[in-house]
């Protein structure tokens, strides 16, 4: 390989048929008289601009488009040597870091020497050992292209805003689900926004025996095993519920303040007792009738109980994976879109005051197709407020465009798979810890299950990983009408 | 002049065409690089076909440049007809000479393998300078004429002017195809014309060619050649396709030439001098740059 150009801080190489290299792969450019060497990613292979190639290829082709039929008397066997040139590629890459006395700078300022530089391939472990990616709290992601495994450090998620996005059936959840079990392990309370229900079984092997999380998953299904009693609940994110997911106008919201005020100096704070109130207040007509559609509208989501006994789960749970780790899955299938916005506003009202009163450490939450459920006003709160707290999220995705941009340009972490629309890898390329070249020209031609890790996990250094395979049973599978056929 | 109005005639009649392409592929401490490679294209049942001979590639020096114009005359004509010292090619002319001596063997080769055909030569049928010379010219013609095969020479340019035009300028008010035969050119000796030139005008549009056919050829029979070639090859711009083929398929694209740089770098570790460019050193953006360079 030969250093072709260097353009700010992208690089040309040249590379012939015996050096391969593709995209993703890292390049070490040592130029040993400057004792320095840069570290750069391959993000795209082209053909190298020979002179005479469009000549060569035409002239193969005279006869009306099939090839001209004949034979070469090439004694010196120079046509291995054509093939040679003509075969010649050009990696283009990004330069990443400058090693200078095994430490990386994260400069592309010096310029190495054309004809005196020595370009090799940096093997993902050495890389690893380099950028010490690999920390005291080990994730394995999975493989990398040259066989060797991609670790990452727990500590990289902690605090940190995470997205998990790609096309569809390219792996996200699988990728989640690894994140999350190994957060367990390491004694860390997870929160799972779970849409579809394909978390339910993580605590089952593929052959339905129960494995080693098996106790640390709890399964929260809304007005099912998990319910809130009005005592349990403060003024503030009952209207918050009221307001966000059911439209309550600001007239009636302070009619209800009072009432809910004068039923808790009664300490008469149950359903029943709310539509009695609401039945016998003395208001405008249209605001009792604004007050009994949002009451009913909590009926119906039977997720408020009256009895206090019923409603303790949530805590109970939590404090247990508070103690040894665990994972709470809140499963929102078969849960209509205004009860799951009830759902999602109590529980993060919640965790903010468990957080707050110290009585739980922190929550990664991991949140799928959070546009379903999140309101408009959360999505900086949770990426801000929230994150001092102790909630650190991790969204899920396969529509990129649904995550604001902001959050984009916030976020620590990208776990990118497979996309080929364009617009896709747009929105995606504005967050701030990648380079709009690197996502676009890799994440387009990953296959599935292939992810591209990007941000503080892999200490800024884009790697390309297979997750790993994950010994649960799987859940979540698109029922299909054919699938006895195939 | 009047012209020889044409018509195709399509019995089936092998075409084959030769050339040959020279080139210097740089310089070296004491000599120069070139390569040469030919090419025999012949169209039989309505497809083409080609044989391409090369790349050769060698390293003159004036020490070894008789040595090798020489040997590879002996070798391609088991004679040596030029022992004097003074015919001894130079090295500028070494690439042309030497790109001749495979082009008169791939001519000899083919109206020795032929029968009843059309061979296509890339230039004219005159004799008598140092790439072609007349005895080997005239055994060439006369192994096609006993194969029954007629020769036709085609030549791109042509110095050649009858009323002070160029002949292949000569406007006539007649449709192509026709051949317009010329008469009285003289030469001067040890220059001499085996073949009879005349003007071919083969497709409609404003091309015409010098086109050279075999003296010895009875004329009905230097006609009805022509008619074949109408009849048996694709003619664009009056131009047979076997012959365009033959000159396409040995021409040095740029990536070859890097390719044989490579080739001599890596078999025998010749290292290409870069010599300044001295028109570009003392003119600046006057200077043209040596063509010869």
């Amino acid at each position: 390989m030969k250093l072709y150009k260097k353009e700010g801080n992208i690089i040309q190489i040249l590379s012939f048929q015996n050096e391969t290299a593709e995209k993703g792969d890292y390049l070490l450019v040592e130029d040993a008289d400057a004792g320095k060497a840069l570290i750069a990613q391959v993000i795209d292979v082209q053909f190298a601009s020979i002179p005479g190639i469009l000549e060569e290829l035409l002239r193969s082709l005279p006869d009306g488009g099939e090839l001209i039929q004949g034979e070469d008397f090439d004694p010196l066997e120079i046509a291995p040597h054509i093939t040679y040139i003509q075969d010649a590629s050009l990696l283009v890459c990004k330069i990443r870091a400058t090693v200078e006395n095994e430490s990386l700078i994260p400069s592309s300022s010096w310029l190495p020497s054309r004809s005196q530089s020595a370009i090799k391939k940096l093997p993902i472990p050495a890389l690893i050992k380099l950028a010490k990616i690999d920390g005291k709290l080990p994730i394995i992601l999975g493989g990398t292209k040259d066989s060797s495994l991609l670790t990452i450090d727990a500590t990289s998620l902690d605090g940190r805003l995470n997205i998990i996005t790609g096309k569809k059936e390219t792996g996200k959840s699988h990728l989640s689900k690894l994140l999350m079990l190994n957060l367990v392990g390491y004694k860390a309370s997870v929160v799972v926004f779970d849409l579809n229900g394909e978390y339910l079984s993580l605590g089952m092997t593929a052959d339905g025996k129960r494995n080693a999380y098996h106790d640390k998953i709890h399964i929260l299904t809304p007005s099912q095993n998990f319910k809130v009693a009005l005592k349990q609940l403060n003024l503030h994110v009952l209207l918050e519920i009221l307001i966000h997911a059911l439209h309550l106008p600001g007239t009636s919201a302070r009619e209800f303040r009072r009432i809910w005020q004068s039923l808790k100096e009664k300490d008469m704070l149950n359903m029943h007792e709310l539509g009695e109130a609401i039945r016998n207040c003395h208001c405008n007509q249209h605001v009792r009738d604004a007050l009994f559609s949002r009451y009913y509208a909590l009926v119906n989501s039977h997720f408020f109980t009256d009895n206090v006994a019923e409603a303790t789960l949530l805590e109970e749970c939590l404090f247990k994976a508070k103690e040894r780790g665990g994972a709470i899955i809140v499963n929102l299938r078969n849960t209509s879109s205004i009860d799951r916005q009830i759902v999602v506003e109590y529980l993060l009202a919640k965790f903010v005051e468990l957080l707050t009163d110290s009585r739980l450490k922190a929550i990664f939450l991991f949140a799928e197709e959070a546009h379903l459920y999140l309101r408009e006003t959360y999505w900086d709160d949770i990426v801000t407020r929230m994150r001092h707290f102790g909630i650190f999220t991790t969204f899920i995705t396969n529509q990129p465009d649904t995550v604001r941009e902001n959050i984009y340009r916030q976020a620590d972490n990208i776990f990118l798979f497979n996309f080929t629309n364009e617009h896709d890898l747009e929105v995606v390329s504005r967050a701030a810890r990648v380079d709009a070249e690197t996502v676009k020209s890799i994440a387009r031609d990953l296959p599935p299950h292939y992810c591209l890790g990007l941000g503080r996990v892999v200490r800024d250094f884009p790697m390309v990983v297979k997750v790993k395979a994950l010994d649960v049973k799987t859940m979540g599978e698109t029922r299909l009408f054919f699938k006895d056929t195939n | 002049m009047q012209p020889i109005p044409l018509q195709a005639r399509h019995e089936e009649t092998i075409v084959a065409a030769v050339d040959t392409s020279s080139m210097k592929i740089g310089e070296t401490a004491t000599g120069t690089l070139i390569a040469v490679r030919g090419a025999n294209v012949w169209k039989q049942n309505k497809s083409y076909h080609y044989i391409r001979l090369g790349p050769f590639v060698f390293h003159i020096t004036e020490e070894n440049k008789r040595e090798v114009y020489n040997t590879l005359q002996t070798a391609y004509f088991n004679t040596q007809r030029e022992q004097n010292h003074q015919n001894t090619p130079n090295l500028l002319q070494m690439p042309t000479r030497i790109a001749s001596l495979l082009e008169r063997w791939l001519q000899t080769m083919l109206t020795k393998t032929m029968n009843n055909g059309l061979v296509l030569f890339d230039g004219s049928l005159t004799s008598g300078t140092a790439d072609t010379p007349t005895p080997l010219m005239k055994e060439i013609l006369e192994t096609a004429r006993k194969r029954q095969i007629v020769v036709l020479a085609f030549s791109k340019m042509t110095s050649l002017r009858f009323n002070g035009h160029i002949i292949t300028d000569i406007p006539l008010n007649h449709n192509p195809p026709y051949m317009l035969e010329t008469a009285g050119l003289k030469t001067k000796p040890p220059i001499v014309l085996l073949g009879d030139i005349y003007v071919a005008r083969l497709t409609k549009g404003n091309y015409a060619f010098r086109m050279d056919i075999d003296k010895q050829v009875v004329p009905e029979q230097r006609i009805e050649a022509v008619e074949k070639l109408l009849g048996n090859d694709l003619l664009s711009q009056s131009y047979p396709e076997t012959l365009r083929l033959a000159h396409i398929l040995c021409t040095f694209t740029a990536n070859e030439v890097i390719a044989m740089q490579h080739f001599t770098a890596q078999a025998y570790g010749l290292k290409m001098v870069n010599r300044p460019d001295m028109h570009r050193l003392l003119f600046g953006p006057f200077g043209k740059g040596d063509v010869n360079a």
